[in-house]
């Protein structure tokens, strides 16, 4: 429609009325700034899916969900979905609120959605859906989007004391600790950490509170300072001491005597707290970065490992599963791909330069041999500070010895999770070119059956193993940079 | 008029689709073929010449190794044609069945050139690329096997580069480069790390 068409004493208002609701579509259509994410907690493994949008509903992937359980398969038939977990089949149809798992009906809240061959329950099913698939009891927390299984769950006790404050946990705990002005924040993303979401208010005489939330898939404790505070963990990370930040301590105001003044206003806490060796290995910094690069991918399917199963499908669930891990370390990733699409080999080490990531991880599967090779790229070693410009051809040649080092952990972590692993050079594209601590990682079957090679839990102890190798390495990348 | 214009038009259109996916369809299908098919082309002709004992380094894929076998062939006296049946000797491994290290049967080196006394250009024939194994360590492999046979009984030559049916290729099978020249230091590291 044409302005011109309107009356002229209704075009102005027309025209704000055009404008809102431009801004109004703009506005719905804008990605959120942080996805949405249902945390899943079980005895042996703890993990984060995607929640997506459909129809005003929020919906999961099931075979994601069922996938770091053992091995799982679906297929599309039509408008049917079908898939099978060990023993146990579950079928849905298209746009139908009803489907059948392991024998038994299930009513779903919203129609069920068949996407790319991609199977969504709405994220409210869920929990019964896997109640029956697995044969366990679920508890789900619908606010913070968290799902428990099996009657898993980590409580915790406050213990005041006049120097800090002890937090002691049923279970080792791993949160990403952050800090903010009067505020010392730890994020459970993979801890089944449990409490009633409630304030704590505490007459210590370096904490004035502790806060206890749930919220897109993950727990948080805030733990609100008198002075700036510093977290320090026991070796079995059962226990986080909260203690003044060094420098601080001399500052600690005396114990407040409960009805005599109010507590004093919190001041700011130290935003860059200097960290001991356990706290650093758990805080996030801006700059270290890890790349994980999914093999193949949209034309490029990469190996055949079976006659259904393809490498880049392999690779690309392994990426998803490392990226949880290393962000459940407080480590950030970037991923060279998180869909079935086309990346040429070079975009994927120049997208490694130009994020100047510190470590670049390209992820392949393969058909022969068992367990995890490590690769580094077979190049000689060249001396030289990190920084300017590097040859195209030769950029990894000054980072070689911290990708070799970086071999060396994850070997070494592999070995700890009883996984074979070896550790070769080889002339793979294009780890020649990262500037970066580069290595590739080969996943190959676990067990005569090559169909091992995907099975969710197999994939989740490499990711783990890797993961904690990626921790331990860190403060040396961090130097070497 | 205008109908008849119409739908004479959409009858050409609709005939052209139909011919287009035909077309598409045949070449595929064509394609396909081709890579099933053996190559039987006559590659060269065959040499005569005193038998030597040279030394293969024949690659086996469980547990990932590189081992040496001497063997007697007979070789020409040029150096070119002499690394080319060596090579050819080493293939001949590969696509025996059974191999620890499997290569299509119609996979075959085409030609060995030197270059520059250094340096030795390996061409490969299609099916050598087209019909490999995929894999990091598989085509390490090959890869590190060619270069090792060809540098330890060619004197002399320290690089190599290995081209598919005459051009270069971004990868073997999807994973080991190509498009770069290989150094016998760098080989000889990675053979020693599979020791």
């Amino acid at each position: 429609m044409l302005w011109s068409n309107f009356p002229p004493g209704t075009r102005g208002a027309a025209r704000a009325a055009a404008v809102a609701a431009l801004l109004l579509v703009l506005l719905a259509s804008a990605p959120s700034n942080e996805e949405k994410q249902l945390s899943i907690y079980g005895p042996r493994v703890s993990y984060s899916l995607p929640v997506s949008q459909h129809e005003g509903q929020e919906y999961v992937a099931l075979l994601e969900a069922l996938e770091p359980f053992g091995n799982v398969a679906a297929r599309a038939d039509g408008a049917k979905w079908k898939l099978r977990f060990r023993n146990l089949d579950a079928e849905f149809r298209r746009d139908a609120s009803v489907g059948k798992v392991a024998g038994r009906k299930v009513g779903l809240p919203g129609p069920f959605v068949l996407e790319n061959n991609r199977g969504l329950v709405p994220l409210r099913a869920l929990p019964a859906i896997l109640g029956l698939m697995l044969a366990t009891r679920t508890e789900y927390h619908e606010a913070g989007r968290r799902l428990f299984l099996g009657g898993v769950a980590t409580h915790f006790t406050a213990d005041s004391r006049e120097n800090g404050l002890n937090l002691n946990f049923t279970a080792p705990v791993n949160p990403l600790v952050s800090t903010e002005p009067g505020k010392l924040r730890m994020t459970f993303t993979r801890d089944a950490v449990v409490a009633s979401p409630n304030v704590l208010r505490l007459e210590n005489p370096l904490v004035s509170s502790i806060t206890f939330s749930e919220s897109n898939g993950q727990a948080e404790l805030v733990v609100m300072g008198r002075v700036p505070l510093l977290a320090q963990f026991a070796a079995d990370r059962r226990a986080i001491e909260i203690v003044a930040a060094p420098g601080e301590a001399q500052n600690v105001p005396p114990p407040v005597l409960p009805g005599v003044s109010p507590a004093p206003e919190p001041v700011p806490a130290a935003v860059a707290v200097p960290p001991p060796p356990t706290l650093q290995s758990l805080t996030a910094r801006p700059g270290f970065v890890v790349m994980l690069d999914a093999g193949h991918g949209g034309d490029d399917r990469g190996a055949l490992l079976s006659e259904t199963l393809e490498e880049k499908g392999v690779t690309l669930a392994f990426a998803r599963r490392l990226r949880s891990e290393l962000q459940a370390h407080g480590i950030s990733v970037v991923m060279s791909r998180d869909a079935d699409v086309t990346v040429a080999v070079e975009q994927r080490a120049a997208m490694a330069d130009a994020a100047r990531v510190a470590i670049y991880l390209t992820l392949h599967a393969a058909s022969q041999g068992r367990g995890v090779r490590v690769y580094t790229a077979m190049i000689n070693s060249a001396s030289g500070k990190p920084g300017g410009f590097v040859p195209w051809d030769t950029a990894q040649a000054r980072y070689v010895l911290s990708s070799r080092a970086l071999a060396d952990l994850i070997r070494a972590e592999l070995g700890k999770h009883e996984i074979p692993g070896s550790e070769l050079s080889a002339p793979l594209k294009p780890l020649n070119n990262v500037a970066a601590a580069a290595l590739a990682i080969e996943v190959a079957p676990s067990a005569d059956d090559v169909s091992s090679v995907s099975a969710g839990g197999y994939q989740q102890r490499i990711a783990a193993a890797i993961a904690e190798a990626v921790v331990v390495a860190r403060p040396r990348v961090e130097a070497e940079r | 008029m205008t109908r008849a214009l119409t739908i004479g038009t959409g009858l050409l259109l609709a005939a052209v689709l139909v011919m287009g996916a035909y077309l598409y369809s045949l070449r595929r299908h064509e394609q396909a073929r081709a890579q099933t098919l053996p190559d039987t082309r006559p590659i060269s002709a065959p040499v005569t010449g005193p038998p030597s004992r040279v030394t293969l380094y024949v690659a086996n894929d469980d547990p990932g190794a590189v081992r040496p076998e001497k063997v007697s062939i007979a070789l020409p006296t040029d150096p070119a044609e002499r690394g080319r049946e060596i090579l050819r000797a080493l293939v001949g491994e590969y696509v025996k069945r059974p191999s620890a290290h499997e290569l299509p049967a119609s996979a075959d080196i085409k030609d060995v050139f030197l270059v520059g006394g250094d340096t030795a250009v390996v061409d490969t024939t299609e099916a050598f690329a087209a019909g490999h194994p995929s894999g990091v360590l598989v085509e390490t492999l090959t890869v590190a096997s060619l270069v090792k046979t060809l540098t330890a009984n060619l004197p002399g030559v320290t690089r190599v580069k290995i081209l598919v049916d005459g051009k270069e290729r971004e990868t073997l099978a999807g994973h080991a480069d190509l498009e770069c020249f290989y150094d016998v230091v760098t080989v000889e590291q990675l053979l020693e790390q599979l020791r």
